[in-house]
């Protein structure tokens, strides 16, 4: 109901700003695809949003890219690979986007990215995690397809070393839910322990919409383990917390970026929120920066907020502005050959020296990384003895 | 190894309960009008939003506030579970003049796809009017988990399962014991004898639905405090309990709730062996009685006279 009067709206607006003419064909149109109505990312989608717009709001406050204004085009994929097709098409087909955010599921990038790929138009990633992104195309000419977000297999690469390193008899055991998100993760965190020399005790599934685990962390339990990989979101993390309290079993659990919503202590208490240690690209604590975009996107959804997903979605839209700068041009082909060699580009998490080249196409990887914890109702940076041990070699991927 | 058994039959009645109740739902309109709500799972969703929202506005905070726990006292709850079953209900009535009542006695199955479209409608003006986030709201009685025998339940668990019991054993006197009772099974029974016999067929069928959608919304405000509030939680519950009912017996409301607990117990215990094999045992199951007793459980078989 809201997006069918809000596409009303744009509607309205694009024929307004069709008969406007000529100033409307000076406009560079970045597209935003990502889910923002119907599944549980919808909250991650949202976020993004607002990151993606504030980017913008400041592009143009600063004068735009090239002396032109840019517009947002912002389309909700609905969760399902069907839609987010569409969207692409329709973006890059009739919106003539130059460059496209988004989305929030790997499942709907993996089903079009050959579509960008095709029509030559560059893709930032802000929030879909699927390590096969960016690696599809790695091989051809021109990868179309960057990525400014936490990847599978480097976030599992920090909670596999901070795994190997703590778990006193290495009995480590991995849960992970049973959609694909989950099921990549227990190969990444299976092959990741094996570098370790580490097989796991015990590898366990649950439903995302699971409200007790008890009975998969008693089998884990039974296992010895010390140490448990969780593997999914929040609102499951949430239930796999409650479950462990349930049967008293409190073992250092680690946990992926998806648990930076504020969904985590709403469901599982603050005190139970505690528990979990978590890899993060960026927390509100992170510089002045990540502060002032936090405040800034919760005026506009104050209730939930993946914060991470705001900053990625904010920086995308920097670092692609900064490339059509470098390119003079908004031709697709060119953009993204300028991506590989932009540098200098001030992002909120940090300031990007070179972050593409040729043979990678992420913009953070597991040294941007670090552990996380939920204090209250906001998370912040998480250190102790093992943390502190952590070395570069030890973050095998 | 006894405290692991112990811990999944606790969690499997806290589940099963809640199928029960929203079997039970399904069993009170099928016996008065041959139709169930299949869009009971949104109304679950409904239930559990209204009800949520109701507790915001009784602690003087507005429908985007968060609760904390001190917010939700018993009190505040009770009214919101009122509130929740009076909304509903009346929701129920709308269903059945709308969705269901312009189709009873025809041949075709109609009002399959009405309930669901009544359903559907329902889930997406909970997304226009509440959005894609899951609302949370605390228990009533704490997040302390209680020790029983080595096993850990959240009180809410033990509530829901006392709720839903009270529920069912009043129900079930009602329908045994009183003259309502006695009407609305002479309606199940056939609806032009029950006229014949002086029985206003229609109110007891309003009842019906206005009782199916109450148990609904009462279910999804009891559960919120484990579950979250979440516009997407209808189907897989809704789909549970139907299968719940299928097992017992549509026809039976002790049936209903047998298979209720059945398939929560199943959940727990298949799962504590080898999680993945939880819903193929579980329909499988349901399979083998359809093909051994169609009638469920505990229904009755229908002998047709031609």
């Amino acid at each position: 109901m809201k997006t069918l009067i809000q596409r009303a709206v744009k509607a309205t607006a694009l024929a307004a700003a069709l008969a406007a003419g000529a100033a409307f064909a000076q406009d560079i149109k970045i597209g935003y695809n990502a889910d923002q109505s119907a599944s549980g990312v919808a909250e991650l989608g949202i976020a993004g949003r607002w990151g993606f717009e504030a980017a913008i709001e400041d592009i143009n406050k600063a004068g735009g890219i090239m002396g032109r204004k840019v517009v947002g085009v912002v389309r909700d994929d609905l969760g399902t690979p069907p839609k987010s097709i569409q969207n692409m098409t329709e973006l890059i087909d009739n919106e003539k986007v130059s460059a496209v955010v988004g989305p929030a599921n790997s499942g709907n990038a993996l089903a079009w990215l050959h579509i960008p790929q095709q029509k030559k138009i560059p893709v930032v990633v802000p929030i879909a995690t699927g390590t096969e992104i960016t690696t599809r195309y790695a091989k051809e000419a021109q990868n179309y397809l960057f990525r400014v977000s936490m990847v599978d297999r480097e976030q599992v690469a920090l909670l596999g070393a901070y795994a190997a390193k703590s778990s006193k008899g290495q009995k480590i055991a991995i849960l992970a839910d049973s959609t694909g998100y989950g099921q990549g993760g227990i190969k990444d965190a299976t092959d990741i322990l094996a570098l370790h020399g580490i097989k796991p005790v015990a590898v366990e599934k649950y439903g995302p919409k699971d409200t007790d685990i008890t009975s998969q962390l008693a089998k884990i339990k039974a296992a010895g383990a010390d140490t448990v990989i969780v593997y999914g979101i929040a609102d499951g993390t949430a239930q796999v917390l409650r479950s462990m309290e349930k049967i008293n079993y409190m073992p250092t659990t680690l946990g992926t970026w998806g648990n930076l919503s504020s969904l985590l202590p709403k469901m599982a208490g603050t005190k139970l929120a505690e528990h979990l240690i978590l890899a993060a690209s960026t927390t509100e604590d992170t510089n002045a920066k990540t502060k002032a975009l936090g405040e800034r996107v919760r005026k506009n959804f104050p209730t939930l907020t993946t914060f991470p997903c705001a900053a990625q979605s904010y920086d995308s839209v920097m670092l692609i502005a900064a490339a059509m700068k470098l390119a003079n041009s908004t031709d697709g082909e060119k953009v993204a050959a300028a991506l590989e060699n932009v540098t200098g580009v001030e992002g909120v998490i940090k300031t990007y020296n070179k972050p593409f080249s040729k043979a990678s196409h992420e913009g953070l990887d597991v040294s941007d990384f670090y552990l996380a914890r939920w204090k209250g109702d906001a998370p912040g940076r998480y250190e102790d003895a093992v943390t502190k041990a952590l070395t570069p070699a030890d973050l095998k991927k | 190894m006894g405290a692991t058994i112990l811990q999944a039959v606790f969690s499997g009645l806290a589940l099963g309960s809640i199928y029960a109740l929203v079997a039970l739902g399904f069993n009170i309109t099928h016996s008065t009008t041959k139709t169930f709500n299949f869009g009971q799972g949104e109304f679950l969703v409904g239930g559990a939003f209204i009800g949520v929202s109701a507790v915001l506005l009784l602690a003087g905070k507005g429908l985007g506030g968060a609760l904390q726990p001190a917010e939700v006292t018993l009190a505040r709850y009770g009214g919101g579970l009122l509130l929740t079953m009076a909304l509903m209900g009346l929701l129920g009535v709308l269903l059945y003049f709308t969705a269901v009542r312009p189709f009873i006695g025809q041949g075709g199955l109609a009002w399959v796809m009405s309930t669901i479209g009544f359903g559907i409608i329902i889930q997406n003006t909970a997304l226009a009017v509440w959005g894609p986030s899951p609302l949370v709201i605390p228990s009533p009685l704490g997040d302390e988990v209680i020790r029983i025998g080595g096993a850990g339940v959240l009180p809410q668990e033990i509530l829901v399962l006392c709720a839903s019991v009270a529920i069912m054993v009043a129900l079930d006197l009602v329908m045994q014991k009183t003259r309502l009772g006695k009407a609305v099974r002479a309606v199940a029974h056939s609806g032009a004898a029950a006229t014949l016999m002086g029985i206003n067929v229609t109110a007891i069928v309003v009842l019906a639905f206005v009782v199916s959608s109450g148990l609904a919304g009462l279910a999804g405000l009891l559960i919120a405090p484990i579950t979250t509030a979440s516009v997407f939680m209808g189907l897989t519950l809704a789909l549970k309990a139907f299968s719940a009912a299928i097992l017992g017996g549509l026809s039976s409301p002790r049936g209903c709730m047998l298979g209720g607990f059945l398939l929560g117990l199943i959940e727990a215990l298949v799962g504590l062996w080898h999680a993945e094999l939880r819903e193929i045992s579980i329909f499988l199951l349901i399979i083998l009685v359809l093909v051994l007793k169609p009638e469920g459980l505990l229904g009755r078989r229908i002998a047709e006279k031609v």
